[in-house]
């Protein structure tokens, strides 16, 4: 797939705190690339640094559809973490509004965002005042407003933060179909679940860095190993000499074993020792939220399963 | 400078839709003209100047004519008229008037130089002062019937003046003839005010600049926003956009206020102000505006909400009525120290400026290129700041800027 969006060595500190530490990735066309954190990582710095609200000390951002030093502004939509409208102006006077900024025909817009406001279900608000809009309808509006004018890339910062359900599958929907149609989407989020569903590629970044980068199906290949997770009272050492275990949680008398990476599930099973009491077994690949959630607290599990695979 | 345009258009449009802004854009000049027509109305009944005396002169010595004539060459608002009542009724018949005199001249005038004059309780307070003038004609009598010819009546009733004189007498002489013309001032002060009124109703809107950067912020459409445009754009666009929008006021306000301003001042008020001191003058008032337009927007972007301004951005605020503190000295000495350093101080210039340039005669034009080169110069530096403090400011959401990270920002 052709790469529309190459960012290198992206560095960027905040007074005496660095935020970014040598981001580096890229988007292609057609494809949802969702970059991954906890708060605080460096996600929407990351974001803003690409679309030219911030610069960054050190690195280098392509468009690769693009000659020129300037950011090709009209091609790209953006859809920002802190969500706002002006208020006293109606739906389509804005609309229209920021699809000027972005020199997309008039005529064009309207019928566009026309056609949104019908799929998005706000059919006939378009003469309503944007203070009127409950907040689900006024992030459906800026997601409009981000797509109106057909960019070549779409960058969306955690798009789905106060959704319903309902719109959230609208939006995963329009997402993904924008995708097909060769959009390509740059998308930051901590909803795992959703991000899991919908995205093609993922980075990883905790604190600035990287941690992971690859195909969600090479990540989960590489990172996710198996976990199992027994029901029954058991001592720890018991649970820790087992062949194949990296570590044991305990807590009351569930207990979850993280396996090495290159196990044999079933034969694995098979050398579990006579003596360990089993009420109840569960053997699955640790999922992306876990990792997620290990990264964001600090947990080791990815590390040493690197480290291992180092 | 496309992408400027559109955010001017857009700040345009999107305040004529606006009720408050429309409301505000109306109420303004009628609020001027209510003052206006208040102000005179309340005058009207103030001055008993405008109420007529009515005088009776008891005339025992046939010099009524006389004291007519003195009286209509004075102008003053008296009703004359002969009468015969004797002096012990004239207190009975006064009880129930207003503003009435009788005046007893008869030979006591003569020969003890007295004349009795019996007013209403009721008068106005002038009248005392004003009945003295009747003294010359009775005067010239006391003399004719002394003998005195008219000669020496003319040289001993000629006061001695004693005359100043200094080196620049002539010139002084020359510019006091034509101030005291009052035709001539009011025809240089139309000018002048009305630039005057253009600054500061387009500052006013301006003020209005600083309310729209920090409601981006508040609203925080802001990013959106600033991923189409630059910071600079969309700040040039702003002070733009508000500018015209400043244009607006002002125009619909000399629309009501000029018809009604020269219905009452019953003069031509376009041909005082189509001369070209005007140009210079709203020159200095658009000047003016730019440079407070990108101090609000600066301040604006800093300041998360209107109502949580600090100490520092309040005075930041305060800063376009500081020519008020130069307006006394500069009226009792338009060229002394403290209206020359009003010039050439850039927040003050533009209002001293137009404020002396009204009432001087001759114009200072070193004093004028200077200040205007200052006032330029101080607009570049101040854009430039108001974009370095735009361009972070705007995006600091939740907090107000402190003047330590303002001053960080500048030097960035």
């Amino acid at each position: 797939m052709e790469v529309l969006l190459t960012v290198e060595g992206l560095e960027k500190s905040f007074k005496e705190k660095k935020i970014l530490k040598g981001i580096s990735f890229e988007v292609r066309k057609g494809e949802i690339m969702s970059i991954l954190g906890p708060n605080g990582a460096g996600k929407s710095t990351t974001i803003r640094n690409i679309m030219g609200i911030m610069y960054p000390d050190a690195g280098s951002i392509t468009f690769h559809h693009h000659t020129g030093k300037e950011i090709p502004r009209n091609k790209i939509g953006y859809l920002p973490e802190e969500r706002g409208l002006y208020k006293n102006v109606n739906v389509m006077d804005i609309l229209l509004y920021l699809a000027e900024l972005k020199d997309y025909p008039a005529d064009k817009a309207k019928e566009r965002a026309l056609h949104y406001l019908k799929k998005f279900d706000l059919e006939g608000k378009e003469k309503v005042n944007v203070e009127e809009l409950s907040k689900g309808m006024g992030q459906k509006v800026q997601f409009i407003s981000s797509i109106i004018h057909e960019p070549e890339l779409l960058i969306l910062d955690e798009p789905f933060s106060g959704l319903d359900p309902v719109s959230q599958e609208l939006f995963k929907e329009e997402i993904r179909s924008l995708a097909d149609g060769g959009t390509a989407i740059l998308l930051s989020s901590h909803q795992m679940n959703l991000v899991e569903e919908m995205c093609d590629r993922l980075f990883m970044i905790q604190r600035g860095q990287k941690v992971i980068y690859g195909t969600l199906d090479e990540v989960k290949k590489e990172y996710a190993n198996f976990k199992c997770t027994i029901h029954g009272k058991n001592s720890y050492q018991d649970l820790e000499g087992i062949e194949g275990v990296q570590r044991v949680e305990q807590k009351e008398e569930v207990s979850i074993l993280y396996l090495e990476k290159d196990i044999e599930p079933a034969l694995w099973i098979k050398n579990i020792p006579n003596n360990i009491h089993i009420q109840e077994l569960k053997l699955n690949r640790i999922s992306l939220h876990e990792i997620f959630i290990d990264i964001a607290t600090d947990r080791n599990l990815l590390k040493e399963a690197s480290e291992l695979h180092a | 400078m496309r992408n400027a345009m559109k955010v001017a258009k857009w700040e345009i449009k999107r305040n004529m839709k606006n009720k408050s802004f429309l409301i505000g854009l109306f109420l303004t000049p009628i609020i001027i003209v209510a003052f206006m027509v208040l102000g005179s109305i309340f005058g009207d009944s103030d001055s008993s100047e405008a109420e007529t005396t009515y005088v009776y002169i008891n005339d025992g010595l046939g010099i009524f004519p006389s004291l007519q004539g003195t009286v209509e060459q004075a102008s003053f608002n008296w009703e004359m008229e002969l009468t015969d009542i004797p002096e012990k009724e004239v207190t009975s018949v006064l009880e129930d008037t207003e503003n009435t005199a009788y005046v007893f001249v008869d030979q006591r005038a003569l020969e003890q130089g007295s004349v009795p004059v019996f007013t209403s309780e009721e008068i106005n307070p002038y009248f005392m002062d004003q009945v003295q003038l009747l003294e010359a004609p009775l005067k010239a009598m006391q003399m004719q019937e002394l003998g005195v010819s008219n000669e020496v009546l003319t040289v001993v009733s000629s006061n001695i003046e004693l005359e100043a004189h200094s080196p620049d007498d002539t010139a002084e002489e020359e510019s006091h003839s034509d101030t005291s013309n009052p035709e001539n001032e009011i025809a240089r002060m139309i000018p002048g005010a009305f630039a005057g009124f253009i600054l500061i109703s387009i500052v006013f809107t301006g003020m209005a600049i600083f309310q729209s950067a920090s409601q981006e912020k508040k609203d925080k459409i802001a990013e959106i926003i600033l991923s189409s445009v630059t910071p600079s754009e969309l700040m040039q666009g702003k002070i733009m956009g508000y500018f015209v929008l400043g244009i607006i006021q002002t125009a619909v306000s000399l629309m009501i206020v000029l018809p009604v301003l020269a219905w009452r001042m019953d003069i031509n008020m376009l041909e005082y102000l189509l001369v070209p001191e005007l140009a210079l003058y709203v020159l200095i008032a658009i000047l003016g505006y730019l440079l407070f337009a990108s101090i609000f927007v600066g301040i604006g972007a800093t300041m998360s909400d209107i109502t949580t301004a600090g100490n520092f951005q309040g005075l930041v605020m305060m800063l376009p009525f500081l020519p008020f503190v130069f307006i006394g000295p500069v009226l009792s000495d338009p060229s002394g120290l403290w209206a020359q350093i009003g010039t050439y101080l850039p927040f003050t210039s533009p209002g001293v400026l137009l404020l002396r340039l009204t009432i001087l005669e001759e114009w200072p034009w070193l004093e004028i290129i200077i200040s205007l080169v200052i006032l330029v110069a101080s607009i570049w530096l101040f854009m430039k700041l108001a974009g370095k403090i735009f361009k972070v400011g705007i995006l600091m959401y939740g907090k107000n800027a402190s003047p330590a990270e303002i001053w960080k920002w500048i030097r960035a």
